[in-house]
């Protein structure tokens, strides 16, 4: 037990009510432990931003934004390679849950957090030396195979590096990148970018490509469970759904993922002037876009979706309609008609909507008598994707898909099988593939270790109603800028979104609220009427609250911009080691007031029998008078 | 006989509660015909929010001689207002050993509160009396806090209010199964005649029946 509060100097020890020394004098304080005053304690409790949690690689983006508004770039990008390889492709790719989910869109307009990774990713890229190789750990002798180059395997096998293991990736195509090359246009992902991120990784050591090799073709699933410690199924899903109408097999219905394949390896390829795209989703917003500027010519999407429906991205539909890509919503294509040597013609078209069945099929519903023909010359076919997956056992797979637990593992009795990406959610994000990289990793060394796979904990996401928003000014959002529409239209390799400056990417980052997390504000610092928030470096948490003071005013709590203040109740505090007492204020030892001093005594005594005497005897006495008369 | 009753609290957020104990055991006491004094405690600046207040009673039969000092001086009688104060304060100052009564307004387990308490203090202690009287109260909305809902809104009243709404009622809210607790477990004043000053005379006769005892000097 503590004796603080309690022990008082000699030349302090007055016991007169109202001169003991004022807290602010030397040794003052000691006597007034005033932390007794407190029901409620403020406690620093950081939250998971929301931006953070809806981020499928879990990217610290608070931290990075923290790291970016103090010119700490290097810091910023070393967060974000904690969880994801590749900032300078997501940063121009990702559809940016994390945007979607921001708080500040309740405030005003949500911070551009994709831009800010992207200024984050190249300058990462442009270093000389990359300063994520220095720390990690040596080779531990063991190799994971993984299927697939895309993100999901390209995550996995840099998660995998991290944590000591080599792995050997497995690529079909002639060369790696995946979806990102196979399926992404150059406008949006410069081939340069994904050479340069794939080199940064390879240069980490112990991860190996091999590519031009089928798994099912050239190697066996039997050979890799075999010869590598575990197996990462990535494969992706990258064959273009047929078109099921009439005339669906002459000559210029090319499959979208085939034509946006062709194109990514850098093949020729030919398309019309004229092209319809079929679909309402991104694949067809880019294949009919790349149309444009391969082709010169003109694109329209046919979609069942109504256009508010539409599964394009808004930001992209917004870029493909200034480039001129034309919109048919609410049609279907019924028939494709051909000229005399098999070649598309034109198309007949019908109104229709989007309906689904019991099971969640898509189904048109065309409207008899709306039938109308329209010219083009190729019709690009963007209806959904899936993956050849008849070389791996039966009940690895489910409708198209391979099938996994919770933790990404496929029902294999060794239980070092894992997938994910699109090969196992069905088509899906870029940054889906990477968190499920990055989780197969995780799980591949907890089994490989002999630990238990288990899920994540359960996390606090800080709403924006738990923020104290008078402190957050409205300040609008910048938005990345654009290349003009009309050079757009012309070149293929020309980036639609461009990068922001420096000044761009600081005035994103400096619009962070840093929802539920410490950032080092200083506020609660200001504020505190009792100097009771300490302070050792400017940084995220680096506070601490003086509980022997603190008076639990809560003013902290109130006044912290970021919700990560919260008051707990201070019997909750199972420490009674840390219980400090005092003694009240202006008594501050003990006997001070609280005995009658014996003389006091005596004359009271005296007084009373006096008075008694006096009742006795029938005799007045004056109350507060000069005393008894006798 | 010879009982005094130290209430503790916190500055002008709770202190009715506080003066309303005292002030029904002193009226109570006087009426059965003991010599029985009610003091407020000013030196502690009870006018600063949560700051520790007290407010004495004392009663005894035959005359009180420490008429100058009004902090009792051996108080065997102690009420916490609000749970926390366990931590606060050495409360059983000069009380005589093994002779302390403490009631407290807590809903937590009587045995995780005596946690708090040091040796020397538990060396004082006859009785842990545990009372939610926040639980048992009479409900003013959601709460029988004075002012506010709750117990953590009213961690941020920063209004000084006390008086602005004043009840004139004595022994209503929280005071009141406080007072039938202590009553209660000391069995020095009858209950029924206790409750008979009282305003909330229900929620007196519920803190009576309703708390719990930890005859801690009696425990091996």
């Amino acid at each position: 037990m503590s004796v603080r509060g309690t022990h008082v100097p000699e030349h302090l020890r007055l016991p007169i009510a109202g001169v003991t020394p004022p807290p602010t004098e030397k040794d003052g304080q000691r006597l007034f432990p005033t932390g007794n005053f407190r029901f409620f304690r403020p406690v620093y409790k950081d939250k998971t931003p929301p931006c953070n949690h809806a981020c499928p690689t879990g990217e610290q983006i608070q931290k990075y934004l923290d790291y970016v508004k103090h010119d700490r770039y290097l810091d910023g990008y070393l967060t974000i390679m904690q969880d994801n390889p590749m900032p300078s492709v997501t940063g121009r790719v990702c559809y940016h849950p994390c945007e979607t989910a921001c708080n500040r869109a309740a405030h005003d307009e949500p911070i551009g957090i994709r831009g800010v990774e992207r200024f984050l990713g190249d300058y990462g890229l442009n270093l000389a030396e990359n300063p994520v190789k220095k720390d990690l750990p040596p080779l531990n002798g063991r190799t994971v195979a993984i299927v697939g180059s895309g993100p999901g395997g390209l995550a996995c096998a840099y998660h995998l590096r991290r944590r000591g293991y080599a792995s050997v990736i497995f690529e079909a195509l002639a060369k790696p990148g995946g979806m990102l090359r196979a399926g992404i246009p150059a406008w949006h992902l410069p081939e340069a970018i994904l050479d340069a991120e794939i080199a940064k990784l390879l240069d980490l050591g112990g991860i190996e490509i091999r590519c031009g090799t089928r798994i099912g073709d050239d190697v066996t699933l039997d050979q890799l469970r075999t010869s590598y410690a575990a197996v990462f199924l990535a494969l992706g899903q990258d064959i273009g759904r047929r078109l099921d109408a009439e005339g669906g097999q002459a000559r210029g219905v090319v499959g979208a993922m085939e034509f946006l394949r062709e194109t990514g390896l850098g093949r020729p390829v030919r398309i019309g002037r004229d092209v319809l795209v079929i679909g309402g989703g991104n694949t067809a917003s880019d294949a009919a876009r790349s149309a444009i500027r391969i082709g010169g010519g003109a694109a329209t999407i046919v979609s069942l979706e109504a256009e508010d429906e539409l599964l394009i991205q808004p930001e992209d539909l917004a870029h493909a309609k200034e480039e001129g890509v034309g919109l048919r919503p609410n049609h279907a294509l019924v028939r494709v008609l051909t000229d005399d040597g098999g070649n598309v013609s034109g198309a007949v078209l019908a109104r229709a909507r989007l309906a689904k069945d019991d099971n969640g099929t898509v189904v048109p519903h065309l409207t008899p008598g709306t039938e109308t023909e329209v010219r083009c010359d190729t019709i690009l076919v963007a209806i959904g994707q899936v993956q050849v997956l008849g070389w791996l056992p039966a009940h690895y797979t489910e409708r198209g898909l391979v099938r996994a637990d919770e933790f990404g593992r496929v029902p294999d009795e060794g239980g070092t099988v894992f997938a994910g990406g699109d090969v196992m959610r069905g088509p899906s994000m870029v940054v889906d593939a990477l968190g499920d990289g990055k989780r197969a990793a995780r799980d591949i060394d907890r089994v490989l270790s002999g630990e238990p796979v288990r899920p994540d904990d359960p996390v606090e996401v800080m709403p924006y109603e738990k923020l104290n928003t008078a402190y957050f000014r409205h300040a609008p959002r910048t938005e990345a800028p654009l290349a003009p529409a009309g050079t757009r239209r012309t070149s293929h390799v020309t980036e639609v979104t461009l990068a922001y400056s420096r000044e761009e990417a600081l005035a994103e980052a400096d619009r962070c609220m840093s929802c539920g997390v410490c950032n080092g504000c200083d506020n609660c610092y200001i504020v505190c009427p009792d100097v009771s928030v300490m302070r050792d470096t400017r940084q995220n948490g680096h506070y601490s609250i003086r509980t022997h003071y603190c008076k639990g005013c809560l003013v902290c709590v109130q006044e912290c911009p970021t919700g990560c203040l919260e008051k707990v109740p201070e019997m909750d505090f199972d420490e009674p080691d840390a219980v400090v007492r005092m003694e009240t204020a202006f008594a501050p030892y003990e006997g001070a007031h609280a005995e009658q001093a014996p003389f006091t005594r005596q004359l009271i005594e005296e007084a009373i029998a006096a008075y008694d005497a006096s009742r006795s005897n029938s005799q007045s006495v004056q109350p507060n008078g000069p005393g008894v008369t006798s | 006989m010879h009982h005094e009753l130290t209430v503790w609290s916190r500055g002008i957020i709770m202190d009715k509660e506080a003066r309303d104990v005292s002030t029904c055991v002193t009226a109570a006491a006087r009426q059965l015909g003991y010599y029985a004094e009610n003091v407020s405690d000013y030196v502690d600046d009870p006018d600063r929010t949560n700051c520790l207040v007290r407010r004495y009673a004392r009663f005894a039969d035959e005359p009180i001689l420490d008429r100058f000092v009004y902090e009792n001086p051996h108080p065997d009688w102690v009420v916490l207002v609000e749970e926390t104060i366990i931590k606060a304060v050495n409360f059983f100052r000069l009380t005589a050993d093994g002779e302390g009564v403490l009631v407290i307004n807590s809903a937590r387990d009587p045995y995780y509160l005596l946690k708090f308490l040091p040796d020397h203090m538990l060396a004082k202690l006859a009785k842990l009396v545990v009372v939610d009287a926040t639980g048992l109260a009479e409900q003013r909305g959601s709460s029988p806090w004075m002012f506010v809902r709750d117990l953590s809104e009213l961690a941020f009243d920063r209004m000084s209010t006390e008086g602005a709404v004043e009840r004139l009622a004595i022994g209503r809210g929280i005071a009141a199964p406080l007072i039938g607790a202590l009553v209660a477990a000391t069995g020095v004043l009858p209950v029924d005649a206790v409750a008979e000053v009282v305003a909330d005379r229900d929620a007196m006769l519920r803190g009576a029946t309703q708390h719990t005892v930890v005859e801690y000097a009696r425990e091996p």
